[in-house]
Order: structure tokens, then sequence, then C-alpha cells
């Protein structure tokens, strides 16, 4: 099947069950997006798919054929310069130095990311609650509110 | 901030020579130059003495075989390694695995004080043994890195500074004192258009390096440019754009993916095993079976994990035990156990109030978020795996036996990891892979499923603990008897312990941590009884202190509500004595400073406190909470923490937000529970953890009571969480919860 990745085609041999996040991440090589429960329960391996956020990890990837697939490789841009310009909600978790070990890290943005697309000024109470299903073990949750309330902000001063 | 040497007393000064003198003689060290090459500087330094875990052993089985005192042979492993290329780039290899406590940057920002370097000008790599780094040095665990490498890495910085600033000033022709080192470079004082950047040093050096025979003089603390500062994370930038590999992201070429049979119950063997129909599963390239192994390789990690349930299996032996025989096995008895802690006699203290009470720990998973998982490429004599590890030396040690092959044709390289909390001590993936990769000769890739991780790691031990006190005439507390109860820690024969050093000790010291009690109460007593159950158990986040603190300040709470007495207060009334008391005053002081302990909380909220000493840092814990029958929420956290002279305050601050939401998650949700000998648990729909909306708003207070780092900061915070909130609910509703994990239903 063909699948496009962060603007690049992939055709891929793989069977019509195969979940995405194995077909992403050992087929293609795309390691960003993690495994962590393989239920759906704890959002590690969250991608987009035409914008929306999906769990990999319980997604066949034949869902996604057609569609247009961001996983975090594809979530910074590339200037005219040729520089990595990093999403506004990846810098905003550098800056907050929101990750620890950062395995949680790649779901959480992606989340993070598509959320601020449908709401560009949250609150705090709505943060929380699109955040609230993706699990870190590290306890970064503090850091997690208030970094991407600084995305918003970032976002919006770059608008 | 501590005090300058004109403000000490004479004592102080005398005791300050003297602990300077104890680091001075404990860390003799021998430098060397390694490598170089046309324009490459690399220094490493390998600790002398038995300081590490393979040299230690040695030297006491050798005391003890042989009556002879321990060699002290220095091992030849580097301890630090730097290297500057002719780009100026220093290069520094951290023998400390990066498993998101920040520990990467912190040793960086040790190095580059010292060296002088500019941060920008900075790559750090993670050590490994291909560069010839001892497995057991690069182990880590209880929150002892900065600590134990604070001092060598300062003085390995400085005599490579030394090195240079004795070449810049050669090139030049100065005199050493003339120059300066600033940013990567030497420069005459004054004249910052002489500045020769190092890499420029090293590439028109003639001749050999030398040495210098003496540490140089190290900077003082208040020349410090990166120590003490929140230097932002050295991994941030690979690990938001997802390009940082983990265990589970190693890729090679013509790689392969592996899975492995697991027992139906905890000790079960294989009694015997077929490839049943596995060989015929989708994507099956070798079914593996010896010496009560079975594995599956395939070309996807699905399908390997697929075939598994394809083998003919079958098991014999293990347990059955259940989680109420667990329950009952794990209690404090009457009698017996190893005494481990003895001041004055608890029996002394007659027609006393006695007060007692009796607490319960379970077992925890540790819910790393990325599971177990290596990568090994094996051939006849020699094997390379990659893992996520915190033990590079004992994966190392378990593959070679595995594999039959000697230590030292086996290169381990750690990755990144997503997470440990002690679990990551576990060599089984390494081995594992290493196994599978043998016996096909390709690059064998294994991750464990959640499911394999939740169920056939180890886990926290289960625990129980038994205080009582007297309180004479006048509401004094004369008396604290602690008993504890714990299955193993340390003892775990799978994770290093077990055997001759189970005879010496009697007691676990590891599930024993946080119990002793450090009051000043006139006769203490704390006894440890060894209760084993057949399920594994090892290191879990703060080992014995979740379980031990959980009792002991809850107890003191309950004592101090016996006396009438405020708790907060109660706990000053009783602080250490000595150095360590100021330091519980202080960080009591400062936490209730940030609560406002003074001004009640709202109605409907109740506040509660916890201290702890552990690994060396000092912590004082207030919580907020609220309850109902539906949940106990915690909305507010004040924390002052006192691990001495903090190198990185941003990084120490995010160990104190991770360790109080997972203490939160440990006290509130988490309990693995086992039926016929297995974890009913698998996953974490039946496992949940904290989520954002469990998190509360923190406030911390690092203090600093030296002028160097005394104390962890990955561990000690979490062991106060539980007491905290038990006692804040106590404050908030009566209700005394002595079992883990807290409902109020």
């Amino acid at each position: 099947m063909e699948l496009n990745v962060n603007g690049q085609t992939y055709e891929v041999e793989v069977s019509a069950d195969d979940l995405l996040l194995w077909v992403l991440r050992d087929t293609i090589g795309l390691t960003g997006t993690k495994f962590g429960c393989g239920i759906g329960v704890c959002g590690s391996c969250s991608v987009h798919i035409d914008g929306m956020v999906m769990r990999s990890c319980i997604t066949p990837a034949a869902i996604a054929v057609g569609k247009t697939i961001t996983t975090i490789e594809g979530l910074a841009t590339v200037n005219d310069a040729g520089e990595e310009v990093l999403h506004p909600v990846q810098e905003a978790f550098i800056e907050h130095q929101v990750p620890q070990c950062s395995w949680c890290m790649s779901g959480q943005m992606m989340t993070a990311a598509a959320f601020l697309e449908s709401n560009p000024t949250p609150n705090d109470d709505d943060i929380i609650a699109a955040m609230s299903n993706n699990t870190c073990r590290c306890g970064t949750y503090v850091r997690i509110r208030s970094a991407v309330a600084r995305a918003a902000q970032i976002a919006e001063d770059r608008a | 901030m501590a005090k300058q040497p004109e403000q000490l007393s004479p004592e102080e000064q005398a005791a300050a020579a003297e602990k300077k003198a104890r680091r001075a003689i404990s860390r003799r060290r021998f430098l060397m130059v390694l490598g170089g090459g046309v324009g490459v500087l690399a220094v490493g330094a390998v600790l002398g003495g038995p300081t590490l875990v393979r040299e230690a052993r040695l030297a006491i089985n050798q005391a003890f075989l042989t009556g002879a005192a321990p060699s002290g042979a220095p091992p030849k492993s580097p301890f630090v390694w730097f290297e500057i290329t002719a780009d100026n780039i220093a290069h520094l290899y951290i023998p400390k695995i990066e498993m998101g406590q920040g520990i990467h940057t912190a040793l960086t920002q040790i190095a580059a004080d010292e060296l002088e370097l500019d941060w920008a000008q900075i790559q750090v790599h993670q050590a490994d043994s291909a560069r010839g780094f001892d497995g057991d040095l690069m182990f880590t665990f209880g929150s002892t890195s900065v600590t134990a490498m604070y001092q060598p890495i300062r003085e390995i910085a400085a005599t490579l500074r030394e090195m240079l600033r004795a070449e810049a000033a050669a090139q030049m022709g100065r005199t050493t004192t003339e120059m300066v080192a600033v940013g990567s470079a030497f420069e005459v004082s004054g004249a910052p258009e002489t500045r020769i950047a190092y890499g420029k040093i090293i590439t028109d050096k003639q001749g050999e390096w030398s040495i210098p025979g003496t540490v140089p003089a190290l900077k003082a603390n208040s020349d410090f440019r990166y120590i003490g500062t929140s230097a932002p994370r050295v991994d941030l930038r690979e690990k938001v754009t997802g390009r940082a590999i983990y265990g589970y992201d190693v890729r090679v070429e013509g790689m392969v993916y592996g899975a492995v049979a697991r027992p139906p119950r905890y000790g079960a063997k294989l009694k015997s095993a077929t490839a049943g129909d596995a060989e015929t599963q989708p994507g099956v390239i070798a079914v593996v079976i010896q010496d009560g192994f079975a594995g599956v390789i395939a070309s996807a990690r699905t399908q390997a994990q697929n075939a598994i349930l394809h083998l003919a299996l079958e098991w014999e032996g293990g347990t059955t035990i259940s989680q109420a025989e667990i329950d009952s096995i794990v209690s404090v008895p009457a009698e017996g156990g190893t005494l481990i802690q003895r001041d004055g006699d608890v029996t002394s203290a007659a027609n006393s109030k006695r007060i007692e009470a009796r607490y319960r720990t379970p077992m925890a998973v540790h819910a790393q978020l990325e599971p177990q998982a290596a990568m090994a490429t094996v051939t006849a004599d020699s094997a390379v795996v990659y893992a996520s590890t915190q033990a590079p030396g004992l994966t190392r040690e378990k593959i070679a036996l595995a594999l039959k092959l000697d230590e030292a044709k086996i290169e381990i390289i750690p990755t990144y990891v997503g997470g440990a909390f002690g679990r990551k001590t576990g060599a089984d993936v390494g081995v594992e892979a290493a196994l599978l990769a043998k016996a096909t000769g390709r690059p064998v890739h294994v991750g464990w499923t959640r499911e394999e991780d939740m169920k056939y790691g180890y886990r926290r031990p289960p625990a129980a603990n038994h205080l009582w006190a007297t309180l004479d005439g006048e509401g004094n507390l004369t008396a604290l008897h602690h008993g504890i109860a714990s299955s193993d820690v340390l003892f775990n024969p799978e994770v290093g312990g077990g055997g001759f050093l189970e005879t010496l000790l009697g007691a676990d010291p590891l599930a024993a941590y946080g119990g002793l009690i450090h009051y000043n109460i006139p006769n203490r007593r704390v006894i440890y009884h060894t209760t084993r159950v057949p399920v594994p158990t090892a290191y879990w986040r703060g080992l014995g202190s979740f379980a031990n603190t959980f009792a002991s300040e809850s107890f003191m709470d309950e004592i101090a509500f016996e006396a009438g007495i405020d708790p907060l207060e109660f706990r000053l009334r009783y602080k250490p004595e000595g150095d360590l008391g100021a330091r519980y005053e202080a960080a009591l002081t400062a936490a209730s400073q940030l609560a406002n302990w003074a001004t009640p909380p709202a109605p409907g909220r109740g506040r509660g406190v916890a201290v702890t000493y552990d690994r060396g840092t000092v912590v004082a814990l207030i919580v907020e909470v609220s309850g109902d029958e539906q949940r106990i929420r915690v909305h507010h956290a004040w924390c002052a923490v006192d691990p001495g002279l903090v190198i990185n305050p941003d990084g120490a601050i995010a160990q104190v937000q991770g360790s109080i939401i997972m203490g939160i998650s440990s006290a509130l949700y988490e309990r693995q529970v086992v039926e016929n000998g297995m974890a009913t648990n698998q996953n974490f729909n039946d496992y949940p953890l904290a989520r954002m909306t469990d998190a509360p708003t923190i406030d911390v207070a690092l203090l600093s009571s030296d002028d160097t780092p005394i104390g962890g900061m990955g561990e000690p915070v979490i062991g106060a969480v539980p007491a905290a909130i038990s006692n804040a609910v106590f404050a908030l509703m009566g209700l005394r919860l002595r079992e883990m994990p807290f409902t109020l239903g």
C-alpha cells in the first residue's frame, strides 16, 4: 500500500490489518512515534491522520491510505535557508524544559499541536481536558500544561 | 548559602578541613592521556581504590578467602573521557545513563565549568563499553550520579585545562600565570586579541602531552559559570524532534525481530518445548528452543509475538500464590527479625501511654513508558548489544554468561532510556536478544509488550510496617519502635544480591531504606523482617523509603495528634541532633512558609506534612487535599529540598515535580495483584496511572546547606508523598489511611 507520511510517499508491503505504529517505526523507520501500551490508553503513539489525532498502536495502516499522516518527525518545518523551524509546541516544550525521559513526548506534542489547531486560545481547563488522556510517567504534567499555553502564544506571535 | 570560611567557628573549620581531607584521600585517581592523533587530545581518568562494584567484590572476596588486605588495584576503565578536536568541539563522554533525570546536562555543567568551555562548543555523548568504560561505573541508580561524579569530574577537567594552559603559554611564549581560560580558548590576561581556541592549541602541539602530577586548584564556588545555573537540557532538541534513539528504536541493516515465551506462573520452568506450528506462521524465520528458553524470530515484531502463541510448551513448577497469601506472609511478626537501629531501650518507658499502628504498601510496577528493549548482533566470538538499560555492567555480565563469552568480547552500547525508575536494572531483554541473535546469526531486536513488562519484570516489594511509641505523663515522646517486613530489593539474586551478602547483613539494606529513625527521641529501635514472596521484587524509585517513610511519617502524625501538638511543630520538637537537625528545621520552616502553614486551609481542604532524610537529602513536603467518596485530590504541594549544592536548579525542580506526581499516582491508584502465581494487571487499563487531572500546583524551595552536592535528587522526594497525603486526609476528615492505594470508601 502507499502511505503519505510527512509529505513523502512510501510504498510499503504490509497487510491490511498491520498497525500503523509498527509500519511507521519498523517498516518505514520513523521511530519518533513511540510504543507505550498497544491498547490506545497511554497516547505515546499519537500521530495525525488528516490533522486528526489518532492512536497509531490500534489503527490499521490501511485506514491511512490516501490520507496525510504527520508524525513527530514532520512537525517541524524547514525555512528558505534550509534550517529547521520547530513547531510552536516543540519550541514551547524546550522553552519550558518539559521532557524528562521524553518517551511519551511525541504523543504529547502531537496531541497538543492538533488541539491548538482547533482551539488557538485555550484556557487552563481546555488544556487539561485536551491533554488528560496522555500519560507521562515522569510526571511532567505541570510543565506540559504551561508549555501548551506558551505554545498558543508562540503560534499567535508568529501569525 | 553556605558560610564563608571566616564565619566559621574553630570547630566548624576543623570539621570542614577533615571533610575535605576525607574527600581527597578517598578519591585517589590516575589520569591517563588516551587516543590523541592529529589535532585530538583525549583525557580519561581512572579511579584508584576499590570503588567500582567489580573491584569491590574482588577485594572483599580476596580479603575473605586469603585474609589479605584488599588489593586496591585500579580498574582499567576510564572514569570520564574528554576529547577536544581540531574544530574546537569538546566531546564529553558521560558515564551515566540519561533516563530523563537530566544527568547528561548536570555532569556537562560540572565539566564545562572547570574546563571553561563555551557551551555552544560542547557535544555530549553517552559513554559505552566500546570506548572502554566499565559497565558497573555506568550503573545509574540510587540518586548518586552527581554526588559521586562531582569531585572527580572537576579534578579531571581542571587537569585538562592546566595541560592546555601550559601548552598555550608555551606556544605564545608567555608564562602560565598570564594565561586566562575563557570560552574554550586561552588568552593573555587583558588581551582578548591573543585568544587561541583549545582546538588550535591542540593542533599546534608538538610532542607528547604530559599530565600534571597533582590535581590543580579548583574554582571557588563564587566563580562558577555553569554550576548552579539552570542550563537547558542538552538532549531536548533531539527528543522533541523525534530523533533521539532509545533501546526500542535501534535499527541496523538486516535486523529481524524476536519474541520469547513466558511462563504462566512465576518460577515455572519449561518442561518441554517444540515448535508446534510456529514455524509455519507468517514471517517466521526461526524457532529457537534451548536450555529452558523458547523464542521466535520473524521479519516483523507482531509476527514474532504472534508465533510465540503457536509454540507447543509445557511448563512445570512455579508458584500458585494468591494475593491473600502474599498479604498474610508480608506482615510484621511479634518476634525475630534483624536489629538495624538501637538507641537507648524502647522497653524502658513504663507507665506511659502507648500508641500503635500498622501500615501496608502494595506491590507496584515501574510502568516506565518504554518497555524493555535491546538489539543484539552476535558472532562466534563477539557481541554488540544496544540496550535501554540503567545497568550496562550487569547486562554485560548476564549476556556473557548466556553466550558463554568473555565479557571483554561484548560491547554494551547504552541508548537513551525511556523511563526506568529501577526497572531498567533488569538485564532480561539484552540476554534474550543476544540468545536469539546467536542462534540465527542475524541482528535481533527484542522489544517487550506492555503486558510482558507489567507481568514479567520485577516489582516494588510488598511491605508491612508496625510502629509503636510511648508518651510520658507530660506528653513527651519517649520511645519509638519501627518493625519493617518487606520482600527483597537487593537480595533478589537477579539484580546482583543474595547469597553471602544476605547472610552477612540479615536485613536487605535497600528494602530497609528510609526505615531508620532520625528524630531525637531517647529510645529508638528498628527491626527488619525478611518476608520473601515467590514473586520477583526489586528496585523501584525510592526503594524502601516509599513504604517506610509512608509508615513512619504517618505515624509521627498519629503521635502528634495524641500529644495534642501541631504536626509540623511536633516534628521540629523532635528534630535530629546536630547538622541534620538544623537541615530538618530549615526545610520544615521553608515548606511551612511556602504553604503558609500557620493560616488554616479553606473549608473542604486539609493539609498534611511529611519530612524525610534520604540519600543525603532532606525533604519537607506539605500537601493540600480535598476528598469525597469519589476520590482524593491533591490540589497543591509545597516542597523544600536540601541536597546541598544544586548543579541545575530547574532540573532539580523537575525531579521534585516528577517525584510528587509519581508519588501521588502510586499512593492513590497503584497496586499490582497476583493470583494463581501471576500478576493479574497487564496493561494501563487495569493499572491506571496519574493523569494531568491529578497534577497539583507545585511550589519548590531549593535549600543548599553545603557548598558541594551532598544528596541525591531523583528519589528522596517520593518517599514523603504518601504520608503527606494520608496526613492531609486525616486533617481534613479525621480518617487514618494506613494502606495504599488510598481509598475513602
